[in-house]
């Protein structure tokens, strides 16, 4: 993999390959509207793009015919709309039939129930439209759109739409003269999904009064409605054991979404959900449903929780068991829920308690990314902040040309650096007195769009400046304080200039002088300090000015520098005056 | 004194053969001339040049890129051709259709891109796909080609029902090989 190069999304450019985080998410959407407007054209005017000439006909780059074609009042008609997700014609025509007195069988009502209940009462919007109806079928399917994928799966998890009282779901439910367990069970789903949850568990007492037997995803449902209807823990845990129970009793069989969903409202259970979740997998494991990556989220949310929890061993299993296989998607919360970065968010938390063992599990954790098709799991976004904080890790963990070594790999072509990860860098960078780098550091901080944090720049100047460096070094130093120089005073071209600090105006000033450019650190001492801001000077930089005047051997430089401590009124003005006169070599008029 | 100046200036039109000395009508201009001259084959010097895809040499103040300043007995020698496909092979189908999508997707890429189009658009074909490669100047922001960029790509794959791709290089400005 070439580590120079962007995302293969991005053309292979100079001027087009983005150089930050925020660049690269905005040519990323910016390529995915392009293509949503496309659609729309092509939805718009399908007369254009629907001559089949390809030899297979291409299904997917033909425009989607979506306008119903059966006229008339019937049940075909209705069945053929339901079939293309148009809620309120379905439910229209259903009325009109109803009204007209003919009969529509209990599939066909069965049908509008799931349609109805699967949209709330909103109408099926475009993006709706692509969600599919088995709620076992996972949204990573487009993973090539990464944008459209984060909307839409943010879009279904708030869908906060309400089960409105006697909405049309309710309605038909009321006024169908038979009712199996499909419409029951349907139903409840519904109420679930919308936030009615009282709703649906009195739908599930008419149900078990009537004897039907609910399915296994009427069970998950209401199991995930547990949270919502009661409030302590322990009556939450023995909820959940009732709905099992009952599921034992009418002989269905648990899937591997039941477990996960147990271990959702467990993790709403606190110290109880603690005590139980182990024995959550061992039964787990004793049918033999494999946990998939939601299960394990779920785990670790329940450990992990507060911060002062020492970690059981159960991450490292954890690990062991993700490395051993490569997972497929199997529950809508494996994407969503982003696994891999609560592990690392573990891991981070972990990381205050023991030491050494993390920056392994780190290691284990990026192998079992690369494996298979696990790196389909996560979406740019939050890609980045996967990388960033392992970057973190590693300059907290590691040994400088490793941290060093990564960085070039990674940096441009894995992820964009975050503020906080260059600061970590720089004091990584300290720690391993390996100072020299940071001119590098801030030609990347530029390409960043970093030059002009007030932090990142405090940072990089005390560490410049706390030291005397060899020449060249100090050199390449100065030419960094001047590009920061260049941005505080930048004026004109919308962006304002930013305000010196003391400490950053008496870096500049310091590093200037050590490099012998007199008249730059002189220009700073005059004009920015004296007349704009009213800062003091510290005595450091005043003694620094004076050697690098002797070193140039300008002594009215020095004899300016006293003036100006005399008129500042510095205590230290006594002090300098005395270096001068022994120093230098002075005239009479100059004394 | 009309007809001498008349006829020096009706003289032109003749060429350098005037047969005959000119009737009145021919002299004086005012008249509405009959047609019923003398019927002669008309013939100027002969122009044997061709013109085709030729920029003719001016002041020297007119940009010219390479592909613009070498004429078609280049291709092959200092050109390349700008569309590649198999049609023109002995006994392939398609040249004239490949020609007909050439021309729409020449017109259709001068519009898309408005005056960011540094030099013509280069299309292969290869089995299937369809890469088009665009030299482009910078004129908008990276955000915006982008944009453009998705359109195209989604709109043509759509249009033609076959996957194309876009690839494009950006230039400061126009590429200028000489000046005619």
């Amino acid at each position: 993999q070439d580590p120079t190069a962007a995302h293969y999304m991005f053309q292979d450019d100079p001027f087009l390959m983005p150089r930050n985080a925020a660049n690269s998410r905005l040519f990323s959407l910016s390529k995915e509207s392009g293509r949503n407007a496309a659609k729309y054209i092509i939805k718009q005017f399908p007369q254009y793009f629907d001559k089949t000439f390809a030899e297979p006909n291409i299904p997917c780059l033909m425009p989607e015919t979506l306008t119903p074609q059966i006229e008339g009042v019937n049940e075909e008609a209705l069945k053929e709309r339901i079939h293309l997700r148009r809620v309120k014609d379905s439910v229209d025509l259903f009325d009109q039939l109803v009204q007209a007195g003919t009969p529509v069988s209990l599939e066909t009502t069965n049908s509008l129930l799931d349609l109805l209940c699967f949209y709330g009462d909103g109408e099926s919007t475009p993006e709706k439209e692509e969600q599919k109806e088995d709620l076992e079928e996972p949204g990573v399917q487009a993973s090539e759109q990464k944008a459209p994928k984060r909307q839409f799966q943010r879009g279904s998890q708030s869908s906060g739409s309400r089960w409105r009282e006697n909405n049309n779901a309710a309605r038909i439910f009321k006024i169908m003269p038979e009712r199996n367990a499909h419409s029951y069970c349907t139903m409840i789903r519904g109420m679930v999904k919308h936030r009615a949850f009282a709703k649906a568990y009195d739908m599930y007492i008419d149900l078990l009064n009537e004897r039907h037997k609910a399915d296994v995803h009427t069970f998950n449902a209401l199991i995930t409605a547990v949270p919502y209807l009661k409030e302590r823990f322990i009556e939450r845990w023995e909820l959940a054991k009732v709905f099992l129970n009952h599921m034992a009793q009418q002989e269905v069989q648990p899937n591997l979404l039941t477990f996960n969903a147990v271990l959702k409202t467990l993790r709403r259970c606190g110290g109880v959900g603690r005590s139980m979740s182990p024995l959550v997998i061992k039964e787990m494991e004793a049918l033999d449903i494999e946990p998939s990556l939601a299960t394990y989220d779920h785990l670790l949310f329940i450990f992990y929780r507060g911060a002062d929890l020492c970690p059981s061993g159960i991450i490292s299993e954890v690990l062991d068991d993700i490395q051993k296989r490569s997972f497929t998607p199997q529950d809508p919360d494996d994407g969503m829920d982003f696994n891999m970065s609560d592990n690392l968010h573990c891991l981070s938390l972990g990381e205050k308690c023991c030491d050494l063992r993390d920056i392994k599990l780190a290691y284990q954790l990026n192998k079992a990314m690369e494996k298979g098709d696990n790196w389909k799991f996560i979406d740019m976004d939050r890609l980045n902040a996967y990388w960033s904080k392992f970057f973190s890790l590693l300059c907290m963990m590691e040994q400088i040309d490793v941290v060093l070594k990564w960085y070039k790999e990674m940096s441009p072509s894995l992820f964009y650096p975050t503020p906080k990860n260059i600061l970590d860098l720089l004091q990584a960078l300290d720690a391993a007195n390996h100072l020299e780098v940071i001119p590098s550091v801030w030609e990347d901080m530029k390409q960043l769009g970093f030059n002009r944090r007030q932090d990142l720049l405090e940072e990089l100047l005390s560490l410049m400046s706390r030291e005397q460096h060899p020449d060249e070094i100090q050199l390449a130093f100065a030419k960094c304080a001047e590009d920061i120089k260049a941005v505080h005073e930048q004026t004109g071209r919308e962006q304002t200039p930013l305000e010196w600090t003391a400490s950053a105006l008496s870096h500049v000033a310091l590093l200037f002088s050590r490099a012998g450019r007199t008249q730059d650190a002189w220009y700073v001492n005059m004009m920015e300090r004296f007349q704009q801001i009213n800062r003091i000077p510290t005595d450091q930089v005043m003694d620094e000015f004076l050697n690098c005047a002797k070193q140039t051997n300008c002594p009215d430089e020095a004899i300016k520098l006293v003036k100006l401590a005399a008129s500042l009124g510095l205590p230290s003005s006594q002090r300098l005056k005395s270096r001068t006169e022994e120093e230098f070599v002075l005239s009479e008029k100059q004394k | 004194m009309a007809a001498p100046t008349a006829a020096r200036a009706l003289r032109p039109l003749w060429g350098a053969r005037c047969p005959l000395p000119l009737s009145p009508h021919q002299a004086v201009p005012r008249i509405r001339p009959i047609p019923e001259g003398p019927r002669h084959l008309h013939t100027t010097p002969a122009c044997l040049k061709t013109r085709a895809a030729r920029v003719r040499v001016g002041k020297g103040d007119k940009p010219v890129t390479y592909e613009q300043a070498h004429a078609p007995h280049y291709i092959a020698h200092r050109k390349g051709w700008l569309s590649l496909h198999t049609g023109n092979l002995a006994e392939e189908p398609g040249a004239a259709e490949r020609a007909v999508e050439d021309a729409f997707l020449r017109r259709f890429f001068y519009g898309t891109f408005p005056g960011v189009l540094a030099d013509e658009v280069v299309l292969k074909r290869r089995a299937n796909l369809l890469v088009v490669c665009l030299v482009l100047a910078r004129g908008l922001p990276p955000a915006k080609l982008y944009f453009l960029v998705g359109y195209a790509e989604t709109l043509l794959s759509h249009f033609y029902k076959c996957p194309v791709r876009l690839e494009l290089q950006t230039v400061p400005g126009k590429v200028v090989y000489k000046y005619l």
